[in-house]
Formats: structure tokens, C-alpha cells, sequence
């Protein structure tokens, strides 16, 4: 998950750091036990969420990096995977970047590593300092919180006759945080079923997953077992909403007080991007008083949707296809120097962090000017 | 105990590696090689190179201006003393005795040399003669260099599937590696061509905590009916040929070694299934009351293996679940249950989850790709649907 509400509007962003005391104080301090790391989003007050597929859960991590970055169009690390792999002791092919976050206030690069790429790969957070330093943020007394998503497999064996040795897993396919809300997209690996969870921070509950229900503007149809690969939050007026890139590239968007335990929640087809295309990363930003997306793609390299508002679809209703490949209202450019994107996310109001693959086949880590 | 040393410029054999200054020395201690455990050690230090450690202790990056760890690979050169390239490796540095201690912040891994660098000069007191950095090299015994895992069964077994086949299951002999898996899994048309994409490349691989099965789903919007990549591209299974699913041995297991072989399954692709899988017909064959026989049901249609397995219990006259064993055959259209204790007679029920899928991921509330406002009255409201059964 990239870009959050308070990095879209100056106005909630000093929302978001007025709110510091009270997030903070429901973390504890220890070691978070994460048994792998994936996706991760940035909260209020630095607080990093990191998402844990084995063992069902998302952390909340104080980062305690709360200095404003230097320049950051300098961030830069050529060949990222190698070093991690020195630093780390292992071979190159032996690591994993899982996901790239920037932190929005010391617009540091926060890097989900898999050391190992088994069973037994180690969880690694590492950063990158605005002063191009590569290290691993120590876990040892750092300040937490832990939410464990309902319905986790267990790791006992399986009782009842000892049926299904497998138990149902689910993978974390993004997070993000909006609003006092944690929301976590997970796909299941047996069920073909996608879910939503929106898990109120700091953590109480975890509710159980909200089934969202995507009408496919091209098929006249309700999609309700589509899974999210990534999303996007974003304000319209005052509700906090959702944009959703779904494996078929269809976008879409919901509103977040929707997403409430049990509901049926009805998402709105807003743009269709065309087959062989897999979604990786999407940010929203602002250039010259207009609102841009800018969605890295598997095939397609990365698209900049320019909307003015990105969240108004063209059809109040959506009863009806959509019929051309993107939403009227939106253009829709492919940057073509853009290539082998992984990973995304803004870095400031002008330049957005790349972690990108080169044709040598190392990985860059480097800011680059919004388009 | 030390272990598998190997030193560097020029000097070979012996225990321990002398400095220039026959008093210091730098050696590896590989306490427990098997579980990746070795500690690098400068020993015989002298009071003034100790005093000057100490003095360190509070700004760890000058330790590595002494002592550096570089782990090389293939493909990768560590050059010390050259900031612009590697970094060393992370550990914990400490002083005991006379010795300085590196122990390295991850277990050593397999092919790995690591090349422990002294640089006596930092610790030399002002106007000392020139000395040379003494290097030594550790590698952990190659593990097995044996090609032993294998694809052990690939689901659906059937050899004909429908056109909108949801996905499946790869099961491996040994744990798997994952990254970068799908330039392994291929889908081949009758004349051996590679069908584009077909199926759903997820970061997110979906391996079962073991990493010993992997669930494949191909692209729900090849399958989905008016999605615009059906639309477009059309379908990866045409109905009426033949496709091969080719797991390519180049695919490492989690020792980093090869499979033993590629692996072939060949299927014939039938019409596709639009149905919600129905289990009023499924046949019940009942055993006898006393007997620990095997209840037997056949589905008319194969079903999910994994979701066949876990979804379906069986219920005793007073509601509680049986224990028992469960084993799916006939290509997944023969689920049959043995008991741990033997049958009562009375009115027993199959519960069933409607989460259930057949191949294609029809479930029993919900075709796959049924619109759920024209098709409202297949809606159910409950998780389960019972089957009942008698035992007599």
C-alpha cells in the first residue's frame, strides 16, 4: 500500500501528527515475533504496519524516525539486492524484497526482505536513510502492537479425524491505513475468496472480513471473489475511499465507512486497463493543482491516470458497462522509460522511490520525478 | 573446534594464520557448522591494540575499519577496503580476553565463503611499521548436492478438465523455494507451444506453510465470462484439445537444488461447468451400524481436493463430529470416511461447508461467475448444508 490520505492534503497531515500521543500509547515495548514480512504501510506518528502472512497478523511498529529527510532526490542504491545480500551474509538470489514503503516524514525507504526464499527465510526489516545509508531496523525493544486476522490457521494439527493436513492459509495481498483503520486485502489459498478487512487502530478486534462486491463495468456483471492485488486511499470531500486494482485490471472504488464486519459492500468499476497485466503499485499525487495515479504494471509498464478527482466514476449508477477501455474522464499515458518496475511509492510532493529492475538484472533503488 | 579453513593471500595450511607480526592471528571457530554457527576471532592482541578496541565500543562502525566479514557468492566479488562496493556483513563484535570476537548477525548459509578481513594498522599505535590485512575464509560443508525432490502429484488428477478449470494444486517431495516461480510453470497447447499467460502471477505465492504444495490459479479473467481479457484474449483452455502442464526441473527446492526431473501432466479440456456443485446428487453409501466401514460418497462431478478434505464432517445422532479418517479418490469424485469408533445406529448427516468447490470454483451458494442479482434465490444463509444419512 503506497500513498496515505495525509500525504494527499497538507490538511490531514498535521490531522495525523496531532493524533500521535494516543497511537502511540497503545504499543508496547518487545520484540514483534514476525514469523515472515510482506506488505507494509505507513500509520500515524511513524508507526510502520507490516503485514505477516504465516502468522496471520499485522504489526504495528514504532519506527522512532521522526527527523525530517534531507534531499531526498538524492536516495539512490544501485544493485539494492546484492547489498542487503552482504549485509545479510547470503547470496543475492537468496533475497526477497517483498515490498518498499517510504516513511512520509523522514521519507526514509522501509524494505520488507525475505532472507532466504524457503520455509525458513528469515523476516528482515531494513531502511534506507535519506543520506543513501542501508541498515536493518533492529526488532529487538522497539515499541508494538500485534492484531491477529480471524479465521487463522492453526498450528496444531488439524483435529477432527485428522482431514485436511493443509489448513487454510491466507495471503496478505496489501495493507493500508486510513482513518483509524487498518485494511488489509488476503486471498485465500483454497478457497477462491478475497477479503477486506478494515481493522480500527490502535488494535483492538479484528473484524471479521467484509466481502466486497465489484461490479465489472465491462461484463454487466457482480464480481464478488476478485482479489485485490494492490490499492490506493483517497479523500473525496470528506469521506476517505478506497481504489482498488483487482487481477484483471479493472479499478475500482469504495467508500472506507462501508467496510464494516459482515456488510456487503458494493464497489464501483471506474476503469478497465486492459488484459496481460498484472498490477504491482499505485500512488496518488498531485501536479499543478491536478490529481494523478500512477500505477506500475506487470506488462504495461507504469500508467499515469490523470483525474481530477479519481474517485467520481462517470456512472452514477453502474448498472451499465463500461464501454471503452478507460473511464471518460480519464486519460490514461503509458511512461515508457519507466521499466521493470517492482515496487513504487511517492517520496514527496515531486519525486516517487522506484525499486527497479535493471536489463543486467540487478535491482536500483532510486527517486525518480513524477511524471 | 575449528573448522574448514581456508586462508587467503597466499597463505595456506595450519590451523591459524600468522600475522606479520607472528603474534596476532585470525582464525574462525566453527562451533556448530550444521546449524550455520561460526565466530571469527583475532587473538593475541596487545594491551594497547585492546585499550584502542575498547575505545570503539560505543561507535560500532569503526569495528569494521578492524575487523570485516564479507560473504561471497557466485556472481558477486566483496571487495574490502572499497567503500563503493559490498558492505561487510552485520554481527555483534565483542572483546574476551585478548581476542576480538565477530559472531555474524545470520547463520552462514551453504556456498557461501566468508572472508574475514584484519586490518592490524587501524589498531597500531602512530608511526608503526606497515602491516598488512590478514584474511581468512570459512565455508560451511556443501550440503547435499543431489537432485531429490520431485513434483510428487499435480491436482486435479483427472485427464480431462473443464474450460474453466480455477486451478491447481502442485504437491512437492520436499519443501520448495520461493520468488520468481512462474518462469518455471508452463501451460503447452497440443503442438507443444507455450499458451501466454494463463494463469493469475501473484507476488503473494500461495504456498501451504510447509511449502510443499503450491495452489495455481490460472487468470479468473480468462475463465470469468464478459471480463474484458476473456474478451480479448479468450480463454487459455479451448474446449475439445489437449494441453500439457510442464513443471520445468530447473526450479530450485528450498536446499537450492534443481528438481530431479521436469514433470508432465497431459489433459484433455472438456466444456466448461457453470453450475453450482449440488449435493443432493451425491450418492451416500452407508455403512452398517457396529462396523467400522467406510461411508462413501460419490460426487458426479470431481471437487476440489483440498477444499473436499476440509469442508465436508460428518455429523453423529446427537450433532457432535465424528473422528475419523477422510481419503478422496476416483480423481476426486470418491470421498469416503472411516470412522475411529465404530457406527451407531441412528440418523447421522454430512455437514457440508458451501464453500465447497468444484474445479471450475463453483461453490454450492454461488456459481463462479453467476450474477448474484439474477440469481438471488440460490443465495443461502447458511455456512453449512447438512446431507443426511441413516446407519442401520
Amino acid at each position: 500500500m503506497k500513498s496515505l490520505t495525509h500525504r494527499l492534503f497538507s490538511a490531514f497531515a498535521v490531522a495525523g501528527l496531532l493524533a500521535v500521543a494516543s497511537h502511540a500509547a497503545g504499543l508496547q515495548e518487545g520484540h514483534p515475533d514476525l514469523k515472515s514480512i510482506g506488505p507494509l504501510a505507513f500509520g500515524p506518528d511513524g508507526v510502520l504496519f507490516a503485514a505477516d502472512t504465516n502468522s496471520a497478523a499485522i504489526f504495528a511498529i514504532a519506527t522512532n524516525d521522526t527527523a525530517a529527510g534531507a534531499d531526498v532526490k538524492r536516495i539512490a542504491v544501485d544493485g539494492i539486492n546484492q547489498k542487503i545480500a552482504a549485509l545479510l551474509g547470503t547470496a543475492p538470489d537468496q533475497i526477497l524484497i517483498n515490498d518498499m514503503v517510504v516513511h512520509p516524514v523522514s521519507h526514509a525507504a522501509y524494505l520488507a526482505i525475505s532472507r532466504g526464499r524457503g520455509p525458513d527465510a528469515a523476516p528482515v526489516l531494513m531502511r534506507v536513510t535519506t543520506a543513501g545509508k542501508l541498515e536493518v531496523v533492529s526488532l529487538d525493544q522497539v515499541k508494538f502492537a500485534k492484531a491477529a486476522l480471524p479465521d487463522a490457521p492453526s498450528d496444531k494439527p488439524v483435529p477432527a479425524g485428522g482431514r485436511g493436513s493443509n489448513p487454510r492459509q491466507e495471503s496478505i495481498t496489501d495493507i493500508a491505513y486510513v482513518d483509524g483503520r487498518v485494511i488489509v486485502a488476503g486471498l485465500a489459498n483454497e478457497e477462491f475468496s478475497s477479503t477486506l478487512r478494515a481493522v480500527p487502530y490502535p488494535f483492538q478486534t479484528v473484524g471479521g472480513g467484509t466481502t466486497v462486491e465489484i461490479y465489472h463495468g465491462s461484463h454487466g456483471r457482480f464480481e464478488t471473489r476478485a482479489p485485490v492485488r494492490t490499492f490506493v486511499s483517497f479523500k473525496v470531500g470528506q469521506e476517505s475511499r478506497v481504489l482498488a486494482a483487482y487481477t484483471c485490471t479493472p479499478l475500482v472504488e469504495f467508500a472506507v465507512n462501508e467496510l464494516t464486519p459482515g456488510a456487503k459492500v458494493r464497489g464501483r468499476t471506474i476503469a478497465e486497463l486492459g488484459n496481460r497485466n498484472r498490477p504491482i503499485d499505485m500512488i496518488v499525487y498531485q501536479k499543478a493543482g491536478k490529481s494523478y495515479l500512477l500505477l506500475a504494471n506487470s506488462a504495461r509498464g507504469v500508467m499515469k491516470i490523470s483525474a481530477d478527482n479519481p474517485g467520481a466514476p462517470t456512472n452514477d449508477s453502474i448498472q451499465a458497462p463500461v464501454q471503452d477501455t478507460q473511464n471518460k474522464d480519464m486519460t490514461v499515458e503509458t511512461i515508457a522509460d519507466w521499466k521493470g518496475i517492482e515496487h513504487l511509492d511517492r517520496l514527496d510532493n515531486s519525486y516517487a522511490l522506484v525499486v527497479a529492475k535493471t536489463d543486467s538484472g540487478a535491482l536500483n533503488l532510486e527517486a525518480r520525478a513524477l511524471p | 573446534m575449528l573448522a574448514c579453513l581456508v586462508f587467503g593471500l597466499g597463505i595456506t595450511g595450519g590451523a591459524e594464520t600468522a600475522s606479520p607480526s607472528s603474534t596476532v592471528s585470525l582464525h574462525w571457530l566453527g562451533d556448530t557448522p550444521a546449524a550455520g554457527r561460526a565466530t571469527a576471532e583475532v587473538t593475541g592482541l596487545s594491551a594497547s591494540a585492546l585499550a584502542k578496541l575498547q575505545s570503539f565500543a560505543a561507535d560500532s562502525g569503526r569495528w569494521t575499519e578492524v575487523l570485516a566479514v564479507y560473504a561471497e557468492s557466485e556472481g558477486t566479488t566483496a571487495a574490502p577496503n572499497d567503500g563503493a562496493t559490498l558492505p561487510p556483513m552485520l554481527g555483534r563484535y565483542r572483546i574476551e580476553g585478548s581476542a576480538l570476537r565477530f559472531e555474524p548477525a545470520f547463520p552462514l548459509a551453504a556456498g557461501i565463503v566468508y572472508r574475514a578481513v584484519f586490518n592490524p594498522e587501524t589498531l597500531q599505535a602512530a608511526g608503526g611499521a606497515a602491516a598488512a590485512p590478514v584474511v581468512a575464509a570459512y565455508q560451511l560443508p556443501a550440503h547435499r548436492s543431489v537432485e531429490s525432490t520431485v513434483v510428487s502429484a499435480v491436482y486435479p488428477s483427472a485427464d480431462e478438465l473443464p474450460e474453466n478449470l480455477l486451478k491447481f494444486y502442485l504437491h512437492f517431495s520436499a519443501p520448495m523455494s520461493r520468488g520468481h516461480i512462474y518462469q518455471h510453470i508452463h501451460l503447452l497447447d497440443g503442438a507443444g507451444q507455450e499458451v501466454e499467460l494463463p494463469f493469475l502471477e501473484l507476488d503473494q505465492e500461495l504456498w501451504d506453510p510447509a511449502m510443499t504444495r503450491l495452489t495455481l490459479l490460472l487468470d479468473p479473467g480468462r475463465i470469468k465470462r464478459g471480463v474484458r481479457p476473456l474478451e480479448e484474449v479468450g480463454s487459455s483452455l479451448q474446449p475439445g484439445h489437449r494441453y500439457t502442464l510442464m513443471i520445468d526441473h530447473a526450479w530450485a527446492d528450498a536446499a537450492g537444488e534443481p528438481l530431479r526431473a521436469d514433470y508432465r501432466k497431459s489433459f484433455t479440456v472438456t466444456a466448461a461447468e457453470r453450475t453450482p456443485p449440488a449435493p443432493a446428487d451425491w450418492r451416500v453409501t452407508a455403512p452398517s451400524a457396529g462396523s467400522r466401514g467406510a461411508l462413501v460418497v460419490t460426487f458426479p462431478r470431481p471437487m476440489d481436493r483440498a477444499l473436499a478434505l476440509r469442508l465436508i464432517r460428518v455429523a453423529a445422532p446427537d450433532g457432535r463430529d465424528l473422528d475419523g479418517a477422510v481419503e478422496l479418490g476416483d480423481q476426486e469424485r470418491r470421498w469416503a470416511f472411516t470412522p475411529a469408533t465404530p457406527w451407531s445406529a441412528g440418523a447421522h448427516a454430512l455437514v457440508i461447508a458451501t464453500t465447497i468447490e468444484d474445479l471450475a470454483g463453483n461453490n454450492i451458494s454461488k456459481a463462479f461467475d453467476v450474477d448474484v442479482f439474477e440469481d438471488v434465490q440460490r443465495s443461502l444463509t447458511s455456512e453449512t448444508v447438512p446431507l443426511p444419512f441413516a446407519v442401520k
